[in-house]
């Protein structure tokens, strides 16, 4: 360990605690049965889960989140790995031309994709009145992920598997469906669940291109700490919380964290 | 089958919802404003000479920068040691604390502001703490220190993982080696490992660089109204007022400025890899 002398570890512990606390805060604050959101919680309780459940506005934005990232996460995915077994199998000229066009959604500032969304929308189409134009700027924002893990999957096949099932008699379709396509379903898989993720926490391009009078649970978030902070916040965030964590665990035991770069 | 139509919904989709949006809203950059319309007819460059003469504007644009710059030095000088340690140690540790580096990054941002809320608050937690030691409370958000905390916080991973894999990639025994030859510590240090991890940092920078300068969720609830950046102002404008062009305007000025540092960072670092690479 004589890389890495004690104060120098207590100061990387420090780091730790830094990322993960004010995370973590919001759990216990959850729990709090007092009025405030005040340190240390004055008992515990469940009342402000209760309370997010008798909210009209929170409860309906919470389903609407969860049917967009449902539907992002299908359609990212769907639109996103054609074009990554594309650039892996078969394009040759332009390569890196390809690869950029891919991963400019996440390369672009997610704001001013955002806004030059919301102009494209009320300019050429019906301007923002259903889902649609949300839905479209969240598929266009993932695909990127899709599209990262599907490569890297198909990167990490054995090498030979496919010509071997080829040479054993497979027709392309057959190979494909039976060799390649389980080989890179984790790749999938991974993308689908992070495209989720990212559509169920996004602010900057729901907040513009939402439908008036609508709001998904983040902007519904955001526009409560605006004014007020009660624990119904809390347990908000700690609902949400534990649902992407958990998509998160479940894309460690599927295909470990490690594949998930940025 | 032709092979290119596997690609073809992927590339529509940015051509159609990133592309040309983008272009339109660099037209819409020149454009006139008007009261009744999107905007009025005729191009003009007078938006540009607008958001670059007025000084509130100008200031707003320092401010901002400023914001970056302040939160792309801090997290290098926090990340750093951080992502050296990930990507050299074995203890059995190792997966979850890349696991503790990457979840802050699959959290919402509101929720991670929510948390800052309640550590920093007049009765945050932090204050409490001081308070037993004696000392404050201070003021600790709704102004510039809160939102770079925030900012800090919200996009160190993007300093740690790319440093990280730099230095995974570095060979441990060329450290060895240059100790063995007689370098100290430091000097293996800053003429060895510091290069090599050059493209780490230069990513690390760039993407922190990016993401706090256009950064809009934060400086709003961290600042609670206290704190203006250019892009919590160009939001206003845009939900606001029909003021579409000059919104356009300003939202342009303040990408290309961060490119433009961007390019000059890449060209600056580049000299100082070349010795080495």
């Amino acid at each position: 360990m004589k890389w890495f002398p004690a104060p120098r570890l207590c100061f990387i512990a420090a780091v730790y605690a830094f990322l993960l606390l004010p995370i973590a805060i919001v759990i216990p604050m959850s729990l709090n049965a007092g009025e405030y959101l005040r340190f240390p919680p004055q008992g515990w309780s469940l009342r402000w889960y209760v309370s997010f459940l008798h909210s009209e506005p929170f409860t309906s934005a919470f389903v609407r989140s969860l049917g967009v990232a449902l539907i992002v996460a299908v359609l990212a995915s769907i639109i996103a790995t054609p074009a990554a077994i594309f650039y892996v199998r078969h394009l040759r000229a332009g390569r890196e031309k390809f690869r950029l066009t891919m991963l400019a959604p996440m390369l672009l500032p997610e704001v001013l994709t955002s806004i030059a969304l919301l102009f494209f929308f009320n300019q050429f189409f019906f301007g923002t009145q259903s889902m649609a134009p949300l839905v479209i700027g969240h598929v266009v924002i993932t695909i990127p992920f899709v599209f990262l893990t599907v490569t890297s999957a198909l990167y990490n096949m054995p090498p030979g598997v496919e010509e071997a099932a080829r040479t054993l008699g497979a027709s392309a379709r057959a190979a494909f469906r039976r060799v390649t396509l389980p080989l890179i379903k984790s790749g999938i898989v991974t993308g689908a669940m992070l495209a989720f993720i990212m559509s169920f926490d996004n602010v900057n391009i729901s907040l513009l291109l939402k439908p008036l009078g609508t709001s998904t649970l983040p902007i519904q978030l955001f526009d409560y700490l605006r004014y007020d902070f009660d624990p119904t916040a809390a347990a908000v965030s700690t609902i949400s919380l534990t649902l992407t964590l958990s998509v998160v665990f479940l894309i460690d035991r599927i295909y470990g964290l490690r594949a998930v770069r940025f | 089958m032709k092979r290119w139509l596997f690609a073809l919904p992927a590339v529509l989709m940015v051509a159609l919802f990133v592309l040309i949006p983008y272009l339109n809203i660099a037209v819409m950059s020149f454009r006139t404003p008007s009261a009744t319309a999107i905007y009025g007819p005729g191009f003009t460059i007078e938006n540009y000479t607008r958001v670059l003469t007025d000084s509130l504007y100008l200031g707003l644009l320092k401010d901002t920068l400023l914001f970056a710059v302040a939160t792309t030095s801090i997290c290098l000088v926090v990340g750093f040691p951080v992502a050296f340690h990930l990507a050299r140690t074995n203890s059995r540790w190792r997966g979850l604390l890349y696991a503790g580096v990457l979840s802050p990054l699959l959290t919402g941002v509101v929720i991670r502001c929510f948390g800052w809320i309640v550590l920093l608050a007049n009765n945050g937690l932090i204050n409490q703490l001081l308070g037993l030691a004696g000392l404050g409370p201070y003021r600790l958000m709704y102004n510039p220190v809160g939102v770079t905390i925030a900012l800090v916080h919200v996009f160190l991973p993007f300093m740690i993982l790319p440093i990280m894999n730099s230095v995974q990639s570095i060979d441990p025994r060329l450290g060895e080696a240059a100790r063995t030859l007689g370098a100290s510590r430091a000097r293996s240090f800053a003429r060895v490992l510091l290069p090599l991890s050059m493209p780490g940092i230069q990513s690390g920078v760039i993407l922190v660089f990016v993401l706090s300068a256009s950064a809009y969720i934060i400086p709003m609830l961290l600042g609670g109204g206290q704190v203006s950046t250019m892009p919590t102002v160009v939001v206003q404008q845009l939900m606001g007022s029909l003021l579409w062009p000059f919104g356009a305007t300003l939202a342009l000025v303040l990408s290309l400025t961060a490119l433009a540092l961007v390019g000059l960072f890449g060209a600056l670092t580049r000299r100082s890899m070349r010795g080495v690479a």
